[in-house]
């Protein structure tokens, strides 16, 4: 038996850039009734069974709000029809119609009715209702000397004590403490188990894995993917993911191609003193850069006798990347070309956070390579089997130091690059091969 | 049909609404509820004062005579402008949960009925005290009480809609209910208005004929002319059937346009 069904559902909203309300505004300002109609809803079809626990899911503003609001009568669809059976409670907005001044105990007399309690039955459950909140010692005060946490949690024990036989829940779990915000999660799961359909609309797409069974992808007004809430996650992360990295992309383009090529730059510093020999394998590993160096240029210095002409990240077939994931295989190209020979040279990488912390460094000496005689042009490659950075952004730096650890060539955040992830979800900068041991039962 | 039913579900809701408005309306002053009974009190008190004393107005027990008709007509005044803006004060209930919607401007008519019947208990102590008594035409009273409630009601549910949409309607309303109040026989009595007037006050205004009504009753001691009511009575239906139509129609866009 269908508990909701939705029929070809349409919605959309009249954007006023400045609506006049009064007559006088009506009459003087007629331009300003012009309005952009936006549709929200483009034909939404779909039936939840008795007992569903359907998660919606998409994007900021796709309408899955919207439609939550259909669905609970306090908007009306432009076209379409919505059938709901049974009691409905909604966790839309919790507390709405508390008044300040009467009591706890009064307010949930006054809150019930509005989920359309009858007297005896707000009665049957007052203590249940007071019980949950945990509100016994304030419960005669008025509700505006609570706080905002037993504000929410008074309303929230009313809500979801309704008995209702739909629940319509909106984001509202990040509510109160961490014990009650269980407390709740555990009773929409006993509601849930007992046969209550609900409809939960969140972002927080691993609740919804876990505590629905189904999810409708809602994307620009349409149903995307209505499926079981695992498939139907991973097709909408898949997608966001899509996204990102499109967005990325997009940032990333300019950066790329004016970084390598800044010939005045490189001409200054050749008119310039060369810095401070420093080893390399300490500019590399440290987070700051010296003091005297910043007088320069502390991005990008050296003696230019031998120059990083470009520097790229491609994958096992050579093609360039602009994202990188996890877990691929990444190669760094660092392109050179020498106009001074040298007694020796060193090549050497690091990855860095955005905010500046050093993930990786390293150079081809502290790896025991020496390369002495190189040819006039070339393009040294650092392999990566497996990309362990974990999603986020970071900076590369690179460089090329002469045996003597001068440097010839040095960029501190050459570029900026993109990590993303898809299977490997872990949090930090690095991700860990691991496994987990659980005790059997 | 199916919103009658529903509409008696939400009787609870209904009861609780007006029961926090007569509770929270004073809420904070130091007499609280009992400044329901206190203010019609007082003010029976200046109009029999300024009236007797001050500015004769050639009617014996004016402040009586004013006072059995100002308490109705308050009523439906003050449903009318309250109920006006009833719909944009609950805004946030409306735009956050689901609930027949009618039910806000049926409990603020309502409390303000509540609050006339309060006042007519100083009425009636009023009546006993000053020797005027009591006599068997005051039990045609809720009937009375009960067409006035639904003009009022009717009214008020299609102004209640409409203002949400077009908000000058509350300041238009402002202005309209003084004009009407003096074209309603409350502060003088209907002979007093000129003979070629009179007949309009009487069959444009069915505000009038329950004015008219109630001061019979209360303070003629007489029964009213019922056959000037049925012309009020047939205003309430009408009213009562276009206020629900409106009222549903517009109903829909309520939590958009708020």
């Amino acid at each position: 038996m269908a508990a909701i069904e939705v029929e070809n559902l349409y919605k959309s909203f009249k954007i006023y850039s400045d609506k006049g309300k009064t007559l006088k505004e009506r009459l003087l300002f007629k331009k300003r009734r012009a309005y952009e109609k936006r549709e929200v809803l483009n034909g939404i079809s779909f039936s939840i069974k008795k007992g569903e626990t359907v998660g919606l899911i998409g994007h900021n503003g796709c309408g899955k709000s919207t439609l939550l609001k259909l669905l609970t009568r306090i908007l009306y669809p432009d076209a379409g029809t919505i059938k709901v059976e049974g009691r409905v409670s909604s966790l839309l907005e919790l507390g709405a119609g508390f008044h300040p001044d009467l009591s706890g105990r009064e307010n949930i007399y006054a809150n019930a009715a509005i989920f359309g309690l009858k007297k005896k039955e707000i009665d049957e459950r007052l203590k249940k209702i007071i019980d949950f909140s945990g509100l016994e010692d304030f419960i005669d005060n008025p509700v505006r000397t609570y706080s905002s946490g037993m504000y929410t949690r008074l309303a929230f024990s009313v809500a979801i004590n309704v008995d209702a036989d739909v629940l319509l829940v909106d984001e509202i779990l990040a509510v109160g403490d961490v014990n009650f915000q269980q407390k709740c999660l555990k009773k929409m799961r006993q509601l849930r188990d007992s046969g209550v359909t609900i409809v939960y609309v969140t972002h927080d797409t691993d609740t919804v894995k876990t505590f629905c069974n189904r999810a409708i992808w809602i994307h620009e007004g349409k149903i995307r993917k209505d499926a079981d809430s695992w498939e139907a996650v991973d097709a909408y992360l898949a997608f966001m993911n899509d996204e990102k990295m499109r967005e990325l992309e997009k940032e990333q383009e300019p950066v790329q191609e004016e970084q390598p090529e800044e010939p005045q730059v490189q001409e200054d510093i050749n008119d310039e003193q060369p810095p401070a020999e420093e080893p390399i394998e300490d500019a590399l590993t440290e987070e700051e850069a010296p003091a005297e160096e910043a007088e320069l240029d502390s991005n990008h210095f050296g003696s230019g006798e031998v120059l990083i002409t470009k520097v790229r990240f491609v994958d096992e077939q050579g093609e360039v990347l602009d994202i990188l994931k996890c877990g691929m295989p990444v190669s760094l190209e660092i392109d050179y070309q020498i106009l001074k020979e040298q007694n020796g040279y060193n090549f050497g990488m690091g990855f860095f956070t955005a905010s500046g912390i050093n993930v990786f460094s390293t150079n081809t000496n502290i790896d025991n390579i020496f390369p002495e005689k190189l040819p006039q042009e070339g393009t040294v490659r650092f392999k990566i089997q497996n990309l362990s950075l974990l999603e986020g952004e970071y900076k590369l730096n690179v460089a090329v130091v002469n045996a003597d650890q001068a440097p010839l060539d040095y960029y501190r955040c050459f570029l900026e690059f993109a990590v993303a992830s898809e299977n490997k979800k872990a949090v930090g900068t690095t991700y860990i091969e691991h496994t987990w041991e659980i005790p059997q039962a | 049909m199916q919103s009658l039913k529903e509409l008696w579900d939400y009787r609870e809701m209904l009861g609780s609404l007006v029961k926090k408005d007569l509770k929270t309306r004073y809420k904070g002053s130091v007499l609280g509820f009992l400044w329901t009974f206190i203010n019609p009190l007082l003010q029976l008190l200046v109009y029999s004062l300024l009236f007797s004393v001050i500015m004769r107005a050639g009617i014996e027990n004016y402040g009586m005579f004013l006072f059995v008709a100002l308490v109705p007509w308050l009523f439906f005044s003050t449903s009318l402008m309250a109920g006006a803006s009833s719909i944009m004060g609950a805004q946030g209930l409306i735009e956050k949960i689901y609930f027949p919607r009618i039910i806000i401007p049926i409990s603020v008519v309502c409390s303000n009925f509540l609050n006339m019947v309060f006042s007519f208990i100083i009425v009636f102590a009023a009546l006993l005290i000053t020797g005027v008594g009591l006599n068997p035409a005051m039990g045609f009273l809720p009937v009375l009480m009960a067409i006035e409630f639904f003009f009022a009601l009717g009214l008020t549910l299609i102004v209640s809609a409409v203002n949400v949409y077009f908000r000058d309607l509350e300041y238009i309303l402002g202005i309209l209910t003084q004009v009407w109040m003096y074209v309603t026989p409350v502060l003088y009595p209907i002979d007093m208005a000129p003979e070629a007037i009179q007949g309009i006050i009487l069959n444009v205004n069915p505000m009038s004929s329950v004015i008219i009504a109630y001061r019979d009753i209360l303070f003629y001691q007489k029964f009213p002319d019922v056959s000037t009511l049925l012309m009020t009575v047939l205003c309430a239906i009408i009213s009562m059937i276009v206020g629900v139509l409106v009222f549903g129609k517009l109903q829909k866009g309520f939590a958009e346009e708020l």
